[in-house]
């Protein structure tokens, strides 16, 4: 790429992430000082169904990864008395997002009053935050926050003198990949073993503790108070059509300036690495890119090129917008190994539930650690595809469906390299054999992991 | 076989629905895999069973629905209005076969040497949809073998495809929650909880559920292979309860005993013990000819038949006051019906007395099937009892063998001793009677301790296996079983004996009895379970 086509003027749009260069954003005083609390008394005098329609207005989808219109998964809550819980998704645990933990670390109260809007919305009197467990800064951050919005009165008994009352509580998860699946993440959350539950019924309908549960990501949370401040159409103002509003992304791989990014949806991916990113290091070429987290289907560099970071656009191209982690792939990078270090990934976090899935991962892995030893057999090629085309779809969550995936787009767009890795018994591109890798020789010890 | 059905007595509204071109009609709620079990259609599946909550996870019951592009989990899709379902399609097939291999992949295919071979849903399935080599060339994932679960279950985790029916036994059937599964992904493998044991009393159901080898029951395994078995059903007569089950037996005896399904009684299980009364029915622990007590010998061996003939004489010259029974809740209705007109009508006593073992207890339930009552049928005593307007007290009975009122005492003793603890008090009761003609299946060591003894002639009785009768259990319900088979054909039923004393003529077919369980030809299970290999993992768990 010659440094003409790259077109500099693609900025990003500071949005959410508007003061989070300010220390002090992170605090009540430095918060409510940029801004900050200015909704939620708003709010507040508002009919909570006015904040629905109003999010179901602005177009405003889900950032964990699906994509789901939040407005709509409001909607589906039982018209009833019933006691509901608010959950907020932070457990961020898809490979190469790390954009919750930005938004945790630097702008808490964010979160929090958007919490407080979103709960009061859809009538929940609780909510819990659940963290990752190994962001501990992150759960800091929002203990000290939440606390702050106790004593400032935005939590508790009678917020603001409105009648409403809601609590909020921080919930350290333990680190597995699944509890971020929301069913999962609410079994995680009951005290069981983290995994996803069979549905119907839906959370929304019998989630948490068999109580109606509203599941939402971090960034969706914190969005909701601007909708309030700018309304539908000035959210609308950013992004396309079918997706409205701007997201973070974080820019990781191969790349010269790693990092989170603002930009509108609809932003073109190509500027989102040369401009934003900086390109591949010098005398490195682009070779692919995972467009939206580990999961999401892998792009070449022609394709990426000619992607645009908004839903449909990224669907049209095969792939998925994710999280929206952004992992570039440059030309020294064996993509056999790059997909074992996936596999190996999937296996281990696979909770063990389904079938497909159990037998799948661990399966996957075992093929593409023997291709990287060496021991690959051309068969071994077809062999992968045919068994991700069989987990696909077909298990409770979508863990299934993330392991297969990255295997289909990746062999299929990238057969040379794991032909000629099954052939010569060593990398395209590095050529040398990796050794076994140091987990490999764990499958014959029992109780591994 | 009793064929009671108990239907919902809710009304519910019914649907129209086709399967497999089939057009049904079902109860509204009902899952597609009900309605196909409900209506005798096949379906794999493995985690799904009908007495317990739905997992959804071993996505095997692939069905295709009209509209819907993707595949549905039968187990967990609710039928509605108009539904176009099958399971027959090419795609079903492919993603069945599919399903089957990834439980296969990691599965030690050790058939010849596990016991589940020849019931094994892995190999229906196999048969079914697969018969393919598999493609997995990897090495296997290696997990624990002989993991000993508690008194009655051991484990193979290997042969275990994870479907969670034994977890979801314990935690929603018997209640007691010892199971879970321990590890993710393919390392997950069922266990028990830290510091407990598979230790309960319906623990073999989890075995019976077992959809492959990976639970087996230590009474059971490697007695016989599945296919040398023939079954049949019948009644347990372990308790007043009265599951309904089916008794596993060759030539050389009875091997097992499992529940079978009925919906107003058991539902689908039985507990541990009831499993255990085919062990009093085998020719080891049984009495096979008529000996007789005098001058302090035992001696005067004879076949039942003669031995009885010989006692008409005494019936015939006996009073009716120097007469008495005593009868258990062991024996069919249809027999006591004749014992107890026999006596009352044909020989006019009415001293008739019912030896009742457990009258603290008879009321206890624990609150799932084990009943307190360890006789099938006193309800059908006792009704047959004041059909003849009998009714005695046990003292009378007590008073009248001190006073030497009694002279002749026929007592039809229990077929399962080991219900009956006071066995020993109550035979040293009875041989106060000048003539005391006992009948029983069970052979007794207990008379060598009994030192009164003066004339006792025992009588071989045929077991609830080799006979066809009736058991009233405790709601009153009147299940009527069938013979089984043959174990001692010596032997004969209370009617039979009835008959007989009352001098009418009777055919007594003697069969060469093929059965040949004894002690000596049981073999020992000679798979040492060591401790070391007890639930290892779950103790170290987080060690590795």
């Amino acid at each position: 790429m010659s440094a003409s086509e790259i077109n500099t003027s693609a900025n990003e749009i500071k949005y959410l992430s508007e003061f989070y260069h300010l220390p002090e954003f992170k605090t009540l005083e430095g918060y409510k000082k940029n801004g900050g609390y200015i909704q939620l008394p708003k709010a507040l005098k508002m009919q909570p169904q006015e904040i629905i329609d109003l999010v179901k207005a602005s177009g405003l989808r889900g950032r964990g990864g699906a994509g789901f219109a939040t407005g709509m998964k409001w909607g589906f809550l039982p018209k009833n008395n019933e006691p509901r819980y608010l959950l907020c998704n932070a457990d961020e645990g898809e490979p190469g997002t790390f954009k919750d933990r930005m938004m945790m670390e630097k702008a808490p109260h964010q979160l929090v009053e958007g919490m407080i809007i979103s709960g009061f919305a859809i009538g929940s009197k609780k909510s819990y935050i659940y963290v990752r467990g190994e962001y501990s800064d992150s759960i800091n951050a929002l203990e000290v926050a939440i606390a702050e919005a106790y004593k400032a009165g935005f939590l508790g008994r009678n917020i603001l003198g409105s009648g409403f009352d809601h609590d909020m509580d921080v919930y350290r998860g333990a680190g597995a990949y699944i509890c971020g699946e929301e069913t999962g993440m609410i079994s995680s959350l009951e005290g069981l073993k983290g995994q996803p539950k069979l549905k119907p019924p839906f959370p929304a309908i019998q989630g948490y503790l068999k109580k109606p549960t509203i599941v939402n990501n971090v960034e969706t949370l914190a969005a909701v108070k601007y909708i309030l401040r700018d309304g539908a159409a000035g959210y609308r103002k950013y992004g396309t059509e079918k997706s409205a509003g701007t997201k973070l992304f974080s820019l990781s791989g191969n790349i010269v300036k790693p990092g989170n990014y603002e930009v509108p949806l609809g932003f073109s991916l190509k500027d989102m690495i040369y401009g934003l990113g900086g390109g591949t290091k010098p005398g490195k070429k682009l070779k692919a890119v995972i467009p939206g987290g580990s999961s999401a289907p892998v792009l070449t560099a022609d394709e990426a090129e000619r992607a645009n970071l908004d839903y449909e656009n990224l669907a049209q191209m095969g792939t998925m917008l994710g999280s929206g982690a952004i992992i570039v792939i440059d030309d020294s990078k064996c993509m056999v190994e790059c997909l074992a270090n996936l596999m190996h990934f999937y296996h281990h976090e696979s909770c063990g539930q389904c079938t497909p899935c159990r037998e799948g991962t661990g399966w996957l892995d075992k093929i593409t650690t023997s291709i990287l030893a060496g021991r690959g057999r051309l068969s071994d090629i077809e062999l992968l595809l045919k068994v991700a085309d069989n987990m696909k779809g077909k298990t409770i969550c979508a863990l299934s469906d993330a392991a297969a995936l990255p295997v289909l787009s990746f062999v299929s767009k990238f057969r040379d390299e794991f032909e000629f890795y099954v052939r010569e018994g060593k990398s395209k591109v590095k050529g040398v054999v990796y050794k076994t890798p140091s987990y490999q020789s764990d499958h014959s010890k029992l109780g591994a992991h | 076989m009793s064929e009671i059905i108990t239907e919902n007595k809710t009304e519910k509204k019914m649907l129209n629905c086709k399967i497999n071109g089939v057009a049904l009609f079902v109860k509204e709620g009902s899952t597609i895999i009900q309605a196909m079990y409900e209506n005798q259609q096949k379906i794999a599946h493995y985690c799904w069973h009908p007495g317990l909550s739905i997992a959804g996870v071993c996505r095997l019951c692939m069905v295709e629905v009209t509209g819907n592009p993707r595949l549905q989990i039968a187990c967990n899709t609710q039928v509605i209005e108009g539904m176009d379902i099958n399971n027959t399609s090419a795609k079903v097939i492919e993603a069945t076969k599919w399903g089957l291999d990834f439980h296969l992949i990691n599965h030690p295919l050790d058939c010849p040497v596990c016991d589940q071979a020849g019931e094994c849903g892995l190999q229906d399935q196999y048969m079914e949809f697969g018969q393919y080599n598999s493609e997995m060339a990897e090495p296997k994932t290696k997990k624990h073998k002989v993991v000993d679960l508690g008194p009655t279950v051991v484990l193979d985790s290997e042969r275990c495809i994870l479907c969670s029916r034994c977890v979801r036994f314990t935690d929603e059937v018997s209640k007691t929650n010892e199971l879970g599964i321990f590890n993710r992904g393919d390392h997950a493998e069922i266990g028990t909880h830290a510091g407990k044991k598979l230790d309960n009393k319906y623990s073999l159901n989890t075995v019976d559920i077992c959809p492959v080898g990976a639970l087996t029951s230590k009474d059971f395994r490697f007695r016989q292979r599945a296919w040398y078995l023939k079954d049949a059903e019948t009644i347990c007569n372990g308790c007043s309860t009265g599951c309904s089950t089916k008794v596993y037996f060759n030539k050389e005896g009875l091997f097992r005993v499992k529940p079978k399904h009925n919906a107003a009684v058991n539902g689908y299980w039985m507990c541990d013990e009831g499993r255990n009364t085919y062990k009093f029915v085998n020719k080891e622990s049984r009495l096979l000819k008529s000996y007789q007590f005098k001058n302090n010998s035992w001696g005067f061996e004879s076949m039942a038949g003669a031995a009885t003939r010989n006692l008409i004489n005494i019936f015939k010259t006996a009073k009716a006051d120097e007469m008495a029974l005593v009868l258990t809740g062991q024996q069919t209705v249809e027999e006591y019906e004749a014992i107890v007109s026999f006596f009352a009508d044909h020989l006019k006593s009415k001293n008739i007395f019912h030896w009742n073992n457990n009258e603290s207890t008879v009321n206890d339930f624990d609150g799932l099937l084990i009943r307190g009552d360890k006789n099938p049928n006193t309800k059908g005593l006792l009704q047959v009892l004041s059909k003849h307007q009998i009714s005695t007290k046990w003292t009378d009975l007590e008073n009248q063998l001190a006073s030497g009122k009694i002279k002749n005492l026929v007592v039809v003793g229990p077929e399962n001793i080991s219900v009956y603890n006071d066995l020993e008090l109550k035979l040293n009761l009875f041989s106060k009677a000048e003539h005391l003609i006992y009948l029983s299946s069970a052979s007794l060591p207990q008379w060598e301790n009994i030192k009164t003894l003066k004339y006792v002639t025992v009588i071989p009785l045929k077991t609830y296996i080799e006979k066809s009768g009736t058991f009233i259990n405790y709601a009153g319900l009147a299940q009527k079983f069938n013979k089984v088979t043959t174990v001692v054909s010596e032997a004969l039923t209370v009617s039979e004996f009835a008959q007989l004393a009352k001098g009418e003529e009777l055919k007594i077919e003697y069969v060469v009895s093929e059965n040949l369980m004894t002690s000596e030809h049981q073999r020992a299970d000679q798979v040492v379970l060591e401790h070391r290999k007890k639930n290892e993992f779950v103790f170290n768990r987080g060690q590795f």
